[in-house]
């Protein structure tokens, strides 16, 4: 894979944005257009451009976990975001009233600075989501990249 | 009645596959939480199952609302009889495979990810089993077909690859005209879940001033073709053999049992409540009201099952490798399944349910037993195979039950399947697809006692690869995973009793939707059909014409006497909702149910949904502007 020194000038400046910009479509899937799938999927095209830019091993680097955790931590946290309300439902709540799986609490929680911040259960779900796009991406792109380390050694090489 | 606990059926292999995951290179650990997972599964189901079929009617079928979000516009779980028995049976079937598995799959194939692979397999057939709308279905179809490539390829030799190939590309196509499917009955009918859906028909079937909208037939078409694709039916089946021929066969046997049956399935869950309907009232032998069905799905759906039992049982007589007759065989047992279907009337459907549960257990114990029959011969062409009598009896005594019940002799459990669909054929004048059915019955037996007298009766003549010793001492859980299957094909034989009571129930449940609707949408929901077939009994046209109402929004210009309509909105909710957005006016019918709906969204998001431009003033009702 050809890496120019463009490319990484310029992704130094665009793989920050590009997560944060993830981040925010994530956060703001609540409500509007975006969500936990959307903002893995553009933090996968940063990665993505990492990875043409830096090579295989920064990559490396900056991911030491194999991929495969990462997917397994996010169908985790969703799992366990989904079954929250079925435990919390029965032994815990007021009502003691049983609930169904999914079901999403919405509380204001205050942070100790500023107002109170809006804060649903969906978060979490919707982070799982996030961990398994960015999981499997990564997975894919680490992949790839194996078939293709041999070409970069001979362009090193020329 | 609610019970959040059916969702666990679905939760428990997720978590399993996650947990195998993370002990990917414990192998003692990856089997242990398998075969929790499995049982599980198995006893939780079956709990379910013995509390449904005792319970009375309105609490036989169990629901859960994923998040709290009501019916037609949630993801509905259901648990009834019919999903009950499966579950079960995909459970056993999984359990049984999956510890023969110990003993047949290499040990580097089994790092590759089979332990989550197989929970997660579980995952996406549970959900497809228990799921209420079509959406989730195409989602569980997703969930079990992905998994389902990924263990095709496991072990990667070139055929496996080339079938796999094949198998990806008609199942990426089936799934594509599913999905196309699905976005036709959202535009038709404006819903996604099957027991609305099953509403609507069924308001419309007694409605006599109402018709169903234009392609419905090539929608129940294109719903066929897929299902029939992914259940291998009559013109569809061709994929079939040639893919199971290659894999190992543990995960042969798992599929043989599991995968095709849920094609069935889904046949046998949407067509009688839905898409085989013809638009018409009907009434049954016994007074009842059933929905009248549609003779070209009724045709295709005969005449599919007439060639796929009869065909494919000729070409299973015609192979000469054990795994391609019982392969093959596969595709003649769905036929008698799609009988069952087609004769649609609650006996067959229960005999449809009997028999999918015994096909699956059955003929995952038959491919269970050719596993070592080729550890025995390391090959499964019949012509080297011979002398397995004398060199492995019990392997002979289990693959005879199994190979027995698979043909029907009496007291074994093929036999009470056959013989309800057979009979109820010949009851609703569809003696020819009974006639085919006995000699397909025949033929069964034929090729079953080829393998037996090739495989078991011959002399000695096979290259013996291994010693019988060895091969016993190296196959326990082989061993073990038939034994179980074995016992259970016993027990659905000789307590056919107990299974029919479960079976009926569901026949029952799948003839007349109103407990499954009622049971999904809420008291009430059924309540506009049996007045509209009141009204028509007693007496017809104007008084139905008063008491319409359609779920469906119109648009039309706007007038004067519209203006007037608007200001009286509230005190009118419950039966139109008019909104004025110029230049045009929205009136939205709302029926008895609809009402309910739109008062639970309005309070819950102070905006109509699913129309958010609508939203609730203290005056009354404000239209917001793009």
């Amino acid at each position: 894979m050809m890496s120019s020194p463009i490319l990484r000038t310029a992704n130094g400046i665009i793989f920050p944005l590009t997560l944060l910009f993830a981040f925010y479509m994530a956060l703001k899937g609540h409500n509007f257009p975006g969500g936990g799938f959307i903002g893995g999927l553009i933090a996968a095209v940063a990665l993505m451009l990492f990875r043409m830019s830096h090579g295989r091993d920064a990559m490396t680097r900056l991911m030491p976990i194999h991929p495969r955790v990462i997917v397994a931590a996010g169908l985790a946290i969703a799992t366990l975001t989904g079954l929250f309300p079925m435990i919390y439902g029965p032994f815990f709540s007021v009502e003691q009233e049983a609930m169904p799986m999914l079901r999403s609490f919405a509380p204001y929680v205050n942070l100790g600075v500023g107002e109170p911040v809006h804060m649903p259960s969906a978060l979490f779900f919707d982070l799982g989501v996030l961990l398994v796009v960015i999981g499997v991406s990564v997975g894919m792109i680490v992949r790839l990249g194996e078939e293709i380390a041999p070409d970069e050694e001979e362009v090193a090489q020329a | 009645m609610t019970d959040h606990r059916i969702i666990l059926l679905c939760v428990i292999p997720l978590v399993a596959s996650l947990v195998s995951i993370a002990l990917i290179n414990r192998r003692a650990w990856s089997r242990l939480v398998g075969v929790l997972s499995f049982t599980m599964m198995l006893g939780l189901a079956f709990s379910l199952v013995l509390k449904i079929t005792d319970a009375p009617e309105e609490q036989s079928v169990l629901v859960s609302q994923m998040g709290g979000w009501t019916a037609p516009f949630g993801i509905s779980i259901i648990f009834d009889s019919l999903s009950g028995l499966l579950i079960c049976a995909a459970a056993a079937v999984g359990l049984g495979a999956y510890i023969h598995s110990f003993s047949i799959l290499d040990p580097r194939t089994e790092r590759r990810y089979y332990h989550p692979l197989m929970q997660m397999l579980m995952f996406g057939v549970n959900l497809s089993f228990m799921t209420g709308d079509l959406f989730n279905l195409f989602v569980a179809f997703e969930i079990m077909l992905m998994a389902s490539y990924a263990l095709l390829v496991i072990g990667t030799s070139l055929k496996q690859l080339r079938q796999a190939y094949k198998y990806i590309l008609l199942n990426v196509l089936a799934s594509t005209i599913f999905l196309m499917g699905a976005g036709m009955v959202y535009g038709m009918f404006g819903t996604l879940n099957i027991a609305d859906l099953a509403r609507i028909i069924a308001e419309i079937e007694a409605d006599p001033t109402r018709q169903l909208p234009a392609g419905f037939n090539a929608l129940a078409v294109m719903f066929l073709l897929v299902f029939g694709l992914k259940g291998a039916f009559f013109p569809l089946w061709f994929w079939l053999p040639d893919t199971y021929y290659t894999i190992p066969i543990s995960i042969a046997g798992l599929f043989g049992g599991l995968l095709t049956k849920v094609g069935v399935y889904t046949v046998a869950r949407l067509f009688p409540l839905i898409f085989s309907s013809n638009g018409d009232m009907m009434t049954n032998s016994a007074g009842q009201w059933v929905g009248g069905t549609s003779s070209v799905i009724m045709i295709i759906l005969a005449v599919a099952a007439a060639f796929t039992m009869f065909l494919a049982v000729l070409g299973a007589v015609s192979q000469h490798n054990v795994r391609k007759i019982l392969a093959v065989h596969v595709i003649s047992q769905v036929g008698y399944m799609v009988f069952g279907i087609a004769v649609m009337s609650g006996h067959a459907l229960a005999g449809c349910a009997f028999y999918m549960v015994q096909h699956m257990v059955v003929k995952c114990a038959l491919f269970l037993c050719c596993g070592v029959m080729e550890k025995h011969a390391g090959t499964d062409d019949l012509d080297s195979l011979g002398g397995l009598l004398k060199r492995d009896w019990p392997l002979a005594v289990l693959f005879f039950i199994a190979a027995m019940s698979l043909v029907g002799l009496p007291p074994l459990s093929g036999f009470f399947g056959k013989m309800v669909i057979i009979r109820e054929g010949f009851a609703e004048d569809l003696w020819i697809l009974g006639v085919i059915g006995l000699v397909t019955g025949a033929l069964t037996l034929l090729s079953m006692l080829k393998i037996w007298s090739y495989g078991y009766w011959n002399p000695d003549k096979a290259p013996t690869v291994s010693q019988p010793q060895a091969v016993k001492s190296s196959c326990r859980s082989a061993y073990a995973g038939i034994v179980m299957l074995v016992g259970f094909a016993l027990f659905l034989g000789f307590g056919a009793e107990a299974v029919y009571k479960v079976a009926n129930r569901a026949g029952e449940q799948l003839e007349n939707p109103k407990t499954y609707i009622t049971a999904v949408l809420g008291e009430g929901a059924y309540e506009q059909v049996d007045v509209l077939i009141a009204a028509r009994t007693v007496e017809p046209e104007e008084q139905v014409a008063e008491s319409i109402a359609a779920p469906q929004v119109s648009t039309e210009e706007t007038g004067p006497e519209d203006e007037q309509a608007a200001s009286e909105l509230p005190q009118d909710l419950a039966k139109r909702l008019i909104v004025e957005n110029p230049p045009y006016t929205v009136s939205i019918p709302l029926g008895k149910h609809g009402s309910i709906i739109a008062e639970q969204a309005v309070s819950t998001q102070g905006a109509l949904w699913p129309m958010p431009w609508i939203t609730q003033t203290d005056t009354g009702w404000e239209v917001i502007e793009e």
